[in-house]
């Protein structure tokens, strides 16, 4: 007699639980939220700043601008309240901008590195400058981003640039046994010339089935099996559906650039060798001179350590850091634990040269 | 799963085992694969699949682009291409007038620091009131007006592109 409510229940908790899950699966979670306004534009890259919420004479003098990378939407910086890296830092008296790259059309297929670092940035700084009278400012640049910052810094090493914060960056690509992408982008496999000429620019789908099949399992299987596990627990399902909608938001990198990336970076490492050339110039690591922290995360397999030690002994900075953290490629600034970890110490560092 | 959550004494889970099972055979096969597609062998093997799948594309792909082509001419339209130089040219275009933007706003910085102390603004502080920035010119006046004496106010009176999102 008691079996029919036992299993009436069990049923309305199956069902509760395949709606739950087919909503985190088929729809967005509410990400980006910190309050921001468009302040600069130019072809598709946008420059937002985030409305302060503290004081000006309580705020640090020197603004922040947040790069990140060219394949993934910026938004993984201030995915949702309580969760945010940029609410963290406003809530902290930075001044933050973001520069966001936008989603290359066909007709950017020859955009560079070169455009990136010489055309966009400088003149969105330009105009962080202009709004906020500051003629220094600091750059915080995560995975490519942390390429095209460091480019930048080292091309312009006049600009005003006084801390430059690099997040998991791949800028040494000499250790080709731990790197991955370098065995999968070797000239004797990966056509690059043969994919550009058929999609102008590296499709966003191919560069999310390459960053997931570094660990399949992970990516296809326990990721979703972590959901199933965790449906009655709404926290664990906040932040998988927040963390799913931008992971599956997948933009494609300029051809340009994307060559650049597996030609002169993946396959000659130029950048650390010093014969990377933008716009001719040769990229010059020891001109970069601003105060530098490199936050490495330990467990990175998509930039291992290996890749982002290196550049301390290349530049020409005197206060250089490097900050090592448990953790992933994305967990160390977006995971539970950045929170107490990653963003204190990023903003312990800043804040005493922002002054 | 909400016993946890409630941090009290866990009730007797039968497929606890079998979790656990599932979990260390996961774990396994994760590392497995972690460590197949790492090698020579995989790279060489998706290598070859991507060529293949281009190889056979392709022909298929110049086929319809020609014929696009060709539609689009006879119909008097752009094609692709046409619309790539023109946004070119756009950029072009917006590069110069931010260019140009940037001119303005350095002249009237000279400007107004080269007029005579008629207006008694304070000088600019290296951290502004965004507000101030963001307001347009009428509505600065008049919050300037309401509060003369501590309101922080920029020279720059050109507000365009800027949108609250």
């Amino acid at each position: 007699m008691t079996q029919t409510p036992v299993m009436t229940d069990e049923i309305a908790l199956l069902e509760h639980r395949l709606r739950t899950v087919s909503k985190v699966m088929t729809t967005k979670a509410a990400i980006a939220q910190t309050p921001k306004e468009l302040v600069w534009a130019v072809n598709k890259a946008k420059l937002y700043r985030y409305i302060p919420v503290v004081p000006p004479q309580l705020r640090h003098r020197t603004p922040l601008l947040l790069v990140f990378a060219l394949m993934n939407r910026p938004y993984i910086l201030d995915l949702r309240p309580g969760h945010s890296f940029v609410e963290f830092m406003v809530n902290q008296g930075y001044d933050v901008f973001l520069l966001d790259w936008g989603v290359p059309g066909p007709e950017d297929k020859n955009l560079k590195f070169d455009d990136y670092t010489l055309e966009y940035m400088p003149r969105a700084i330009r105009k962080l400058k202009a709004i906020t009278g500051a003629e220094e400012f600091s750059l915080l640049g995560w995975c490519i981003g942390a390429i095209l910052t460091t480019i930048y810094a080292a091309m312009l090493p006049d600009d005003g640039l006084r801390n430059l914060l690099l997040l998991t960056a791949p800028l040494d690509f000499s250790d080709k046994q731990k790197l991955t992408f370098a065995r999968w982008t070797d000239e004797k496999y990966f056509d690059v010339e043969k994919v550009l000429a058929t999609f102008g620019n590296m499709p966003g789908e191919m560069i999310d089935y390459g960053a997931k099949a570094l660990k399949p399992v992970e990516n296809y299987i326990l990721n979703y099996q972590k959901l199933w596990d965790n449906l009655d627990n709404p926290q664990v399902v906040e932040a998988w559906h927040s963390m799913n909608t931008w992971v599956t938001d997948n933009i494609p990198i300029a051809g340009g650039a994307f060559r650049q990336l597996i030609v002169d970076l993946y396959r000659n490492d130029r950048l650390m060798k010093g014969e990377l050339l933008i716009r001719g110039q040769r990229v010059d690591l020891s001109r970069l001179r601003a105060n530098l922290l490199t936050v490495i995360a330990s467990d990175d397999h998509i930039t291992p350590p290996c890749q982002s030690e290196a550049v301390l002994t290349k530049v020409g900075s005197r206060d250089k850091e490097v900050f090592r953290i448990p953790g992933g490629h994305i967990g160390i600034m977006a995971g539970s634990g950045a929170r107490k970890l990653t963003w204190p110490h990023i903003d312990e560092w800043l804040a005493k040269r922002s002054n | 799963m909400s016993a946890d959550q409630d941090g009290g004494s866990k009730p007797f889970d039968p497929l606890g085992p079998f979790r656990g099972m599932r979990d260390a055979y996961m774990d396994a096969v994760s590392k497995a694969m972690v460590e197949a597609v790492n090698t020579e062998g995989y790279a060489r093997a998706t290598g070859a699949m991507l060529d293949n799948t281009l190889a056979v594309s392709a022909p298929l792909r110049e086929a319809m682009e020609k014929s696009m082509l060709q539609v689009l001419e006879r119909l008097s339209l752009p094609s692709s291409q046409d619309f790539a130089t023109l946004a070119d040219r756009f950029t072009n275009l917006e590069m110069r007038l931010d260019d140009m933007d940037a001119k303005l706003d350095r002249i009237e910085k000279q400007t107004h620091a080269a007029s005579p102390a008629t207006d008694e603004q304070p000088a600019k502080s290296p951290v502004q009131d965004p507000k101030a920035e963001a307001e347009p010119p009428a509505r600065k006046k008049s919050a300037a007006a309401s509060k003369p004496s501590t309101q922080k106010t920029s020279p720059r009176k050109r507000t365009s592109g800027r949108k609250a999102i």
